[in-house]
């Protein structure tokens, strides 16, 4: 197994995925308990116009990925509050819109390659140093504000109302939860792809919900289910030549399927 | 009565809300003061959800004004002086990964700052609280997994654990089984003599209200205060109250 970590670019790959599936699992305990499952797949696939926008001007899609995120995010966020009855309606607008418009930026910069496919399904073996530097820059600020908040965001998730009487400032954690989310989404689509990071989002939280423990149990076995499925996946795909993403995504399903299974005794 | 020379904790004024063209409250006025033990009672849909929610900030009114210790609603800020038990408490999600001490420690989110971490004297606090409500036995138990009266008294320590000067409980007994509900009717009062903390809640446990209460707020629409429950809770007024012809049976098993 030594042998794969002698390409540089496997070990680039490794960080990054070790890296990624903290993020993701991490702020996904708190995606899951807010309910904001769909949120995270809506704004994956609004990150993907700022790759669409990148891989046709010329610029790193991950920076512009990062941008138009941010911003789904806080548009997202404030349709939300003015339509709080429809508001699945509103992601599913989003989702659909966002994609469109991707779909339409690249077909008219013909740019409709291998490079935007890297995108949509992840491509962890082409992740760059400079992706690695932006990746950990970004990702480091993203979690020190969850950690930061994550007393207040967790009180929210339990009850948002009483949150509120407590003096919590909800509506602005509640945007601070989007903005990192997005964030971290636009990171991630480099290495599983924006297709499929929801699931690296929401599944190892979803595992560890299985497990009945407390909150810092279930973000640490989480992160753990996240960690082991990079890991596993990775190998997988490097010696049987399989998509990273996917593969590591189908590792953290397995995870999820044995949590039914052990804890169903 | 001395109290009417102190600022009220709540002071509210001429409070109307309508939900479309229904209207839920009308012209409430009312005053709550330290020490207080009060009582609301009414029919459902009668509004005294949407009263509680007024005065926490939690809806708007069409009409009138809500000041807390002397301060308008939206200018205050110390909300850690208000504990609230929502009616909902004890219908939480089962499979939230909380224990009884998780959420308990909650309580005493909004008392730190963003920087300040959890410190002995957080933990003392908690531990105190849940002693106080029974719950210390449990810390370690999931909260989906406990009872109705556990339950409910895990999520009063969790309003407690702020340190409030008032307690506000909706409907806290929903769910709840009746040797459960005699117990916890003493603890309230507990907390309002020994601790001197105000105690405000809804029931439909009219019996009790009866026996123990100081002042009663019957809401149906309108408000009506009674200073004086004991003689004011005849058959007659809950009549009228709830509009259905009304039997009142006294509980003795409360009074103390």
């Amino acid at each position: 197994m030594i042998e794969m970590f002698e390409y540089e670019f496997m070990q680039r790959a490794f960080l990054a995925g070790l890296i990624i599936a903290s993020l993701a699992s991490i702020s996904g305990t708190f995606v899951v308990l807010r309910r904001y499952s769909m949120i995270s797949e809506t704004l994956a696939h609004s990150a993907l116009v700022g790759v669409a926008v990148g891989v046709v001007a010329g610029y790193n899609p991950l920076w512009v990925a990062v941008g138009v995120a941010l911003f789904s995010a806080w548009l997202m966020e404030y349709l939300r509050g003015q339509f709080a009855i429809y508001s699945d309606a509103i992601l599913a607008i989003l989702l659909s819109g966002a994609l469109s418009l991707a779909i339409i930026i690249v077909s008219l910069g013909g740019a409709f390659n291998s490079s935007l496919f890297a995108y949509l399904f992840g491509s962890i073996l082409s992740v760059s140093g400079d992706d690695l530097i932006m990746i950990s820059l970004f990702g480091s600020i993203a979690l020190a504000l969850l950690l930061l908040f994550s007393r207040e965001l967790y009180f929210i998730a339990y009850d948002e109302e009483v949150a509120k009487v407590s003096g919590i400032q909800v509506k602005w954690l509640n945007f601070l939860l989007v903005s990192v989310v997005a964030i971290i989404i636009a990171l991630s689509i480099r290495v599983v792809g924006s297709l499929l990071i929801g699931a690296l989002m929401v599944i190892p939280t979803v595992t560890a919900l299985q497990f009945h423990k407390g909150f810092h149990q279930t973000m640490l076995i989480s992160l753990g289910v996240a960690l082991l499925s990079v890991v596993v996946g990775m190998i997988l795909s490097f010696y049987f030549s399989l998509p990273s993403g996917a593969t590591i995504v189908m590792c953290v399903i397995g995870c999820f399927i044995f949590s039914l299974v052990a804890n169903k005794r | 009565m001395s109290l009417k020379f102190s600022v009220p904790i709540f002071d509210v004024k001429n409070l109307s809300f309508s939900a479309g063209s229904q209207k839920i409250l009308s012209h409430i006025s009312l005053e709550i003061f330290r020490g207080e033990y009060i009582a609301i009672i009414g029919p459902n849909g009668g509004g005294k959800t949407t009263l509680i929610r007024m005065l926490l900030g939690l809806e708007k009114p069409n009409e009138g004004s809500v000041k807390i210790y002397g301060q308008p609603l939206a200018k205050f800020r110390a909300w850690h002086k208000i504990g609230y038990v929502p009616q909902r408490a004890s219908l939480t999600d089962v499979n939230f990964p909380a224990t009884v001490e998780d959420i308990v420690s909650m309580g005493r989110t909004s008392t730190k700052g963003v920087f300040q971490r959890f410190n002995a004297e957080d933990k003392a606090i908690v531990e105190d609280v849940m002693a106080k409500m029974d719950v210390a036995n449990l810390r370690d138990k999931m909260v989906g997994k406990l009872s109705g009266g556990q339950r409910q008294r895990a999520m009063i320590a969790r309003a407690l654990a702020s340190q409030p000067e008032i307690l506000i409980l909706d409907e806290p007994n929903t769910g709840v089984d009746m040797s459960s509900q005699q117990k916890f009717y003493s603890l309230l009062r507990r907390l309002n003599k020994e601790d001197g903390i105000t105690i405000v809640f809804i029931t439909h446990d009219v019996g009790v209200i009866a026996d123990d209460i100081a002042r009663l707020f019957t809401i149906n629409q309108k408000a009506t205060i009674c200073n004086n429950p004991k003689q004011a809770l005849s058959c007659e007024d809950m009549t009228a109250l709830y509009g259905i012809e009304a039997h009142l049976v006294h509980n003795h098993k409360h009074g103390h």
